[in-house]
């Protein structure tokens, strides 16, 4: 095994997670930039556990998945006590970019971002996986533009009717309303969900519905949304952890995205669906006219990145470019406000 | 304590069985190996697939490394656990480590919270890693069971009630199949193959014949299930399973 950690020479490190620390790192047999997650071994009552639940899952699922939207698993190695994963290195994340001010996110940039999300998602869900933790942060985008779904610390295999699941997933923000009233049997609507608060959160550049509290999320979820009745959910009340709400009617969604498109707003109004049966699939979303309507998804290349981000090697900066970059500026030079 | 599966109660009930308790320090081989794991894996309380998935991580294991090199009862131990994570099945080190002690050494109080204790925990975690990387963390079984089930589901709508009802073949194909995974011979199989074997040897074995297609020269039952499984392998599969019956050590 220590041709292993031989083979991957460390570059810099990237960051630390709950369970893992990042490093970018060089494949020297292959030549190439990859990211290496070194599960740690933690205090010594972890390690006394032996493997982590968490990369165990991981590997597992990742082991079997293959899609251009999903975070490539490249290879698995053990040193001592630590398992490392060996992932595609992926420049930066949907939530660096969406809080850049210098980047400009263009109706066919959040386009683009919404369609990669969607098709990758599309295809976890019929491989019967969730991924249960999807906000900006876990949606990696590399130099070459392509979104990658990560992070499968949290998905699970779903359909068996006899499964109970936890309903502590998914980072509060992007919290379904089923979640926050503890349901324990729910589907492919909470990634759904969360996809919606996404897509929100690319048109205002600013977190959709930041609740401090679980209670506070429902709160703002009604606020926004309208408080559900059990004409529009049926069973809601039913639900373990259900409370009773002050009628909200909500705002019309036009009024919070006044510059969004209304094709944009119906794939929303679906996304954002408080009934979780009402709720719209991946398969359904990407029929939807928005997707074929103008302006059509920036190629991958042409989206925006971060300025920190090294330029693409292979477009070396050239004179016409310069002036195409102008033309751009002064075509972009006011910043859309929502 | 009661969240710790309690062994010596375990222990009582076991007096009503009628099967004798094996002593399995008696007879070190990989099918009393698995049959520990059988029994431990029930005593846990573990899902079925997630007792087979150990038995087969165990067989991947000893298809790499030399059974001399190791414990067997420990992999078996460490097999278990791991294959609780990897089936989502919440199976405790601590309830592990009491079950299969007190398998082992029968008749034994709880292991006190002491070296013993700590040791073999550590034995166990560090065993893990050791397949996860001798099995190139590639832990994901794919069960012959839900095909098995299919099967049945399917067979069951071809034969009239009362005839189904007759003859437990489907406790008999699972019973089969669960022996089947005391042998390595297992991993050589697919497992749409293995679940059509052990369902036509419980035909077999109780004379029973499918309707309407036993009736059509050259055709077989399974061959709307499965494809590219011809007669012979699936009667060299039955022989394996049979074979299973002739490794189980002698009753004394």
């Amino acid at each position: 095994m220590d041709a292993k950690l031989k083979r991957y020479e460390k570059i810099e490190f990237l960051g630390e997670g709950q369970f893992a620390t990042v490093y970018k790192a060089k494949d020297t047999e292959t030549d190439t930039i990859v990211a290496v997650k070194k599960i740690k071994v933690g205090s010594r009552a972890e390690a006394k556990d032996g493997i982590n639940r968490t990369a165990l899952r991981e590997i597992k699922l990742l082991q079997e998945l293959k899609h251009p939207n999903i975070i490539g698993l490249r290879d698995v190695f053990g040193h001592k006590s630590n398992v490392s994963l060996v992932f595609d290195f992926m420049d930066t994340d949907l939530e660096v970019i969406i809080k850049d001010n210098s980047i400009v996110l263009t109706p066919a940039n959040v386009k683009a971002y919404i369609l990669m999300t969607l098709q990758g998602l599309e295809y976890l869900h019929v491989n019967w996986i969730l991924h249960r933790d999807l906000k900006p942060n876990n949606l990696l985008v590399n130099s070459k533009g392509i979104l990658k779904i990560g992070d499968f610390g949290l998905a699970k295999f779903y359909g068996s009717p006899n499964r109970i699941y936890t309903h502590q997933v998914v980072t509060r923000w992007y919290r379904s309303p089923e979640l926050l009233f503890g349901a324990r049997m729910y589907a492919t609507g909470v990634d759904m969900w969360a996809t919606g608060c996404i897509l929100a959160e690319l048109l205002l550049r600013v977190p959709f519905l930041p609740g401090e509290t679980d209670l506070d999320q429902l709160t703002r979820i009604f606020q926004t949304l309208g408080t559900p009745t059990e004409e529009m959910w049926q069973g809601v009340s039913q639900l373990p952890a259900y409370v009773q709400f002050k009628m909200f009617v909500g705002t019309p969604l036009k009024h919070i995205f006044s510059a969004a498109s209304d094709d944009l707003l119906d794939l929303l109004e679906k996304l954002l669906s408080m009934n979780p049966n009402k709720r719209c699939t991946c398969d359904a979303a990407l029929q939807m006219p928005y997707f074929r309507n103008k302006p059509y998804p920036t190629p991958g290349p042409q989206l925006p990145l971060p300025s920190s981000i090294k330029p693409r090697a292979e477009e070396k900066p050239n004179l016409k470019r310069k002036i195409f970059e102008a033309a751009e500026g002064a075509l972009y030079s006011k910043r859309l406000i929502f | 304590m009661k969240d710790v599966i309690d062994v010596m109660q375990l222990q009582r009930e076991k007096g009503r069985l009628r099967v004798p308790p094996i002593d399995y320090r008696q007879s070190q081989s990989h099918f009393t190996a698995t049959r520990y794991i059988f029994e431990c894996g029930v005593k846990l309380e573990a899902q079925p697939l997630t007792i087979a998935t150990a038995a087969i991580l165990y067989h991947r294991f000893f298809k790499e490394a030399d059974s001399s090199n190791y414990d067997c009862f420990l992999i078996a131990a460490t097999t278990l656990y791991l294959a609780g994570k990897v089936e989502d099945d919440q199976i405790k080190i601590r309830d592990v480590i009491n079950v299969t002690h007190n398998t082992l050494h029968r008749g034994s109080a709880p292991l006190e919270l002491g070296d013993e204790y700590w040791n073999m925990r550590d034995a166990i975690v560090q065993a893990e890693l050791l397949l996860m990387r001798m099995l190139k963390f590639e832990v994901t079984c794919v069960h012959p069971h839900k095909y098995m089930f299919h099967y049945l589901k399917t067979l069951e709508g071809w034969f009239n009630k009362a005839d189904w009802r007759k003859v437990p073949l489907v406790q008999a194909s699972a019973s089969f199949l669960q022996d089947f995974h005391h042998d390595s011979a297992i991993l050589d199989y697919k497992p749409q193959h293995t679940a059509i074997a052990c369902i036509n040897l419980a035909l077999q074995v109780y004379g029973v014949r499918v309707p309407i297609v036993d009736e059509i020269e050259g055709l077989e039952w399974f061959s709307v299930f499965c494809d590219d499984l011809a007669s012979e392998k699936m009667w060299e599969i039955m022989e394996k399973v049979m074979d299973v019956y002739n490794k189980e050590p002698e009753e004394d």
